[in-house]
């Protein structure tokens, strides 16, 4: 094993010099430039989208007392109107305590004000849909509620916060294994070009090949990612361009939650990567190669697409899915990491994920061994 | 410990199957350590395809060989060179780097391959190329920067697979000695060629194959053996009835005549023209080459196939 290592490293500083020493590889580290360009104006829509995931008001009653502040509550929303509009507002089932019921809504995520037994009570950040509660109880009973401000200790992020932090970690992901794991599918086009793979499959297993190119250029992705990442994180730093580390609240802690992320990531890179080196490797040509890029892009966004399909609810049976299908795992468990979950199930899914590089690397070196180098040159002196 | 086997190399029954096609079928082989080995066959005899079974680069179907004591050839990889007859190298690497690639893909450090490669180059007369990247040499040059690139760690096997195939002349008596070199330092060299000069004058054996079988194993002179030497008689006074006293396969050539020198020996049918008055101008009696005994097995093997 540790020979086999050895020689997949030195296959993989052969291509991370060979990549990373020429001024293309320069262009390529810059590229993003372009994108953030973009990124800045679509920015700008998403912040409407970010607002739209206002918090609610709620109130608390029994039964002889809901049509009323229905209907109050109908009326007060056609006078008040205007923008920003009034909170979503839901009405519940009063329990015996309804002092404790609506701090216990308080401090769950996505709630802001609460109205019950003529009692206002909303979070710091709500007193506006507190003060709309108020006059929603005036409205009902004719009565002012007295309206009291509290400092509500939510658990860090709150699950608003977490899903959107997961949904990042899997978007993140998809975006840089788009970027940088795709680009393996031509990996062995320049061996096969210059017929320097007759010298490597006689001297190291090819399977050693296959997994030293994929750690070269994961080494090559790894620069890029620490390259843009440093620069994220220096903004975020120093609150530059609306960047900051208080919008990323995983459940697991920031730096267990970048250490998972990190895991996930080279995982994403090496397995997409090994499934997109072992497609490529059975073009012939680079019109072959360019034809196969369709077929693997498809496949990495119905990757990222079930994984984010599952990333808010990581329980569901999408969510389980995505997490045990190997090629999706890595994707659905970075989300994971960001909305909590044990951490044996990390340790399982790192392993699962291991496990399946390993196959995809033997059945993609084996299919080449079957395809090529089953005759000899055709040039003869 | 390790045992040292009297062969580097051993083969039995070699075959391989690509698809329909019947590549190798059935190949022995055994060569003795430190000579130079030679498989010779023509074009899709199956010689690159037995290669690359005995490297390991591919599985045979059947049969077995055993490479410097392992069954499983890749386990020894590090003790063996070899040069692919599809020549590749990166064209961005500089000589001396990729001669150092090739060593620490066997095994060899990579600054130590640095320098045997700085050293290699130099004694091949390429030291001037030392730091040239591989796209700016010629392609001979390139040529023998793979094979130094083989060599570097010191193999004990070497496995060449037409080695002389777009070469000039001056590079392949380069080549020839660079060999030589590697017999001399000890190492087994194996090569396959289907130019019989190189082989007669470097094989101490050589294996034929041809459809995918061996035709013939031993040495040169062996080889030679299989066919009777053919004499060439320039009478000294011819009347027209010369031929009666030659073998019956005797042919008139330009002022003589060509025949195959019977089993019996050339002095009968001298002791006859002498006698008979014709008397004996001039006599040559040529071996044949390698290249008629090969062209004859090839022959045969292509109609037994």
């Amino acid at each position: 094993m540790r020979r086999f290592l050895a020689q997949a490293l030195v296959i993989a500083r052969r291509d991370f010099g060979a990549i990373v020493l020429t001024p293309t590889f320069l262009i390529f580290l810059l590229a993003p430039l372009f994108m953030l360009s973009v990124a800045t104006i679509g920015s700008l829509g998403a912040m409407h989208v970010v607002e739209d995931g206002r918090e609610r008001a709620v109130v608390l009653t029994g039964p002889d007392e809901l049509p009323r502040l229905r209907k109050a509550e109908q009326r007060l929303r056609g006078i008040v109107g205007g923008d920003p509009a009034p909170p979503q507002v839901s009405f519940e089932a009063r329990e015996r305590d309804a002092a404790r019921q609506a701090r216990d809504l308080l401090s769950r995520d996505g709630v802001s004000a609460v109205l019950f037994d003529g009692r206002v009570l909303h979070t710091e950040r709500g007193a506006r849909d507190g003060d709309y509660l108020a006059l929603l109880g005036a409205a009902a009973s004719g009565t002012q509620p007295a309206i009291k401000a509290l400092s509500i200790a939510r658990p860090e992020g709150g699950a608003h916060a977490r899903n959107a932090t997961a949904f990042g970690a899997v978007f993140l992901l998809f975006f840089l294994s788009l970027l940088l794991a795709s680009q393996a599918i031509g990996m062995l086009a320049e061996e096969r070009n210059n017929k320097v793979i007759e010298i490597l499959a006689a001297a190291v297993p090819l399977e050693a090949v296959f997994l030293g190119k994929l750690i070269g250029m994961l080494g090559v992705a790894l620069l890029f990612s620490a390259f843009w990442g440093g620069i994220a994180g220096t903004a975020a730093a120093l609150h530059l361009g609306g960047l900051s580390f208080e919008a990323i609240a995983p459940a697991t802690g920031l730096a267990s939650f970048a250490v998972l992320f990190l895991c996930y990531f080279m995982l994403c890179f090496l397995l997409l990567g090994a499934v997109f080196l072992g497609v490529g490797a059975q073009a012939g040509t680079m019109r072959e190669i360019q034809m196969m890029s369709l077929p693997v892009t498809i496949f990495q966004v119905s990757m990222f697409a079930l994984a984010s399909a599952g990333a808010s609810a990581p329980d569901s049976t999408v969510g389980v899915i995505a997490a045990v299908f190997p090629f999706s795992s890595p994707f659905a468990m970075a989300g994971r990491a960001a909305t909590g979950v044990p951490a044996w199930q990390h340790v399982v899914a790192l392993a699962w994920q291991l496990l399946w590089l390993g196959i995809t690397v033997t059945i993609a070196a084996r299919l080449f061994r079957r395809g090529v180098l089953k005759s000899g040159g055709g040039r003869r002196a | 410990m390790r045992v040292q086997s009297d062969f580097v190399l051993t083969a039995t029954g070699l075959e391989k199957r690509f698809g329909r096609k019947l590549a190798v079928a059935g190949v022995d082989l055994a060569v003795p350590r430190g000579c130079i080995y030679g498989v010779l066959g023509p074009n899709g005899a199956g010689k690159t395809t037995t290669l690359r079974m005995l490297l390991g680069i591919i599985d045979p179907d059947a049969g077995e060989r055993i490479v410097l004591g392992a069954s499983r050839p890749r386990e020894v990889s590090d003790r063996i060179g070899y040069l692919p007859e599809e020549r590749g190298l990166y064209p961005s690497m500089k000589a001396r780097e990729a001669i150092a690639f090739m060593g620490a893909l066997r095994g060899l450090d990579w600054a130590e391959g640095r320098r045997r490669g700085v050293e290699m180059l130099e004694a091949a007369g390429l030291g001037h190329a030392a730091g040239e990247k591989i796209r700016a040499l010629s392609k001979g040059m390139a040529q023998l920067v793979q094979l130094l690139g083989s060599m570097v760690h010191r193999p004990e096997l070497l496995v060449l697979d037409e080695p002389f195939s777009g070469l000039d002349p001056v590079n392949q008596e380069k080549l020839e000695q660079l060999i030589l070199a590697e017999r001399d330092r000890g190492a087994t060299i194996l090569f396959s060629t289907h130019v019989m000069a190189h082989a007669q004058r470097l094989c101490e054996r050589i294996a034929i194959i041809a459809g995918g079988k061996r035709r013939f194993e031993g040495t040169v002179d062996e080889a030679r053996a299989l066919l009777p030497m053919r004499a060439h008689l320039v009478p000294r006074s011819g009347n027209g009835d010369t031929a009666t006293f030659l073998p019956p396969d005797a042919s008139p050539v330009r002022d003589g005549f060509d025949f195959e020198v019977p089993a019996e020996g050339i002095e009968p049918v001298l002791a006859r023209l002498i006698e008979s008055g014709h008397g004996v101008a001039g006599l040559s009696i040529e071996r044949p080459g390698l290249h008629e005994i090969f062209v004859k097995l090839v022959r045969e093997g292509e109609a037994a196939a």
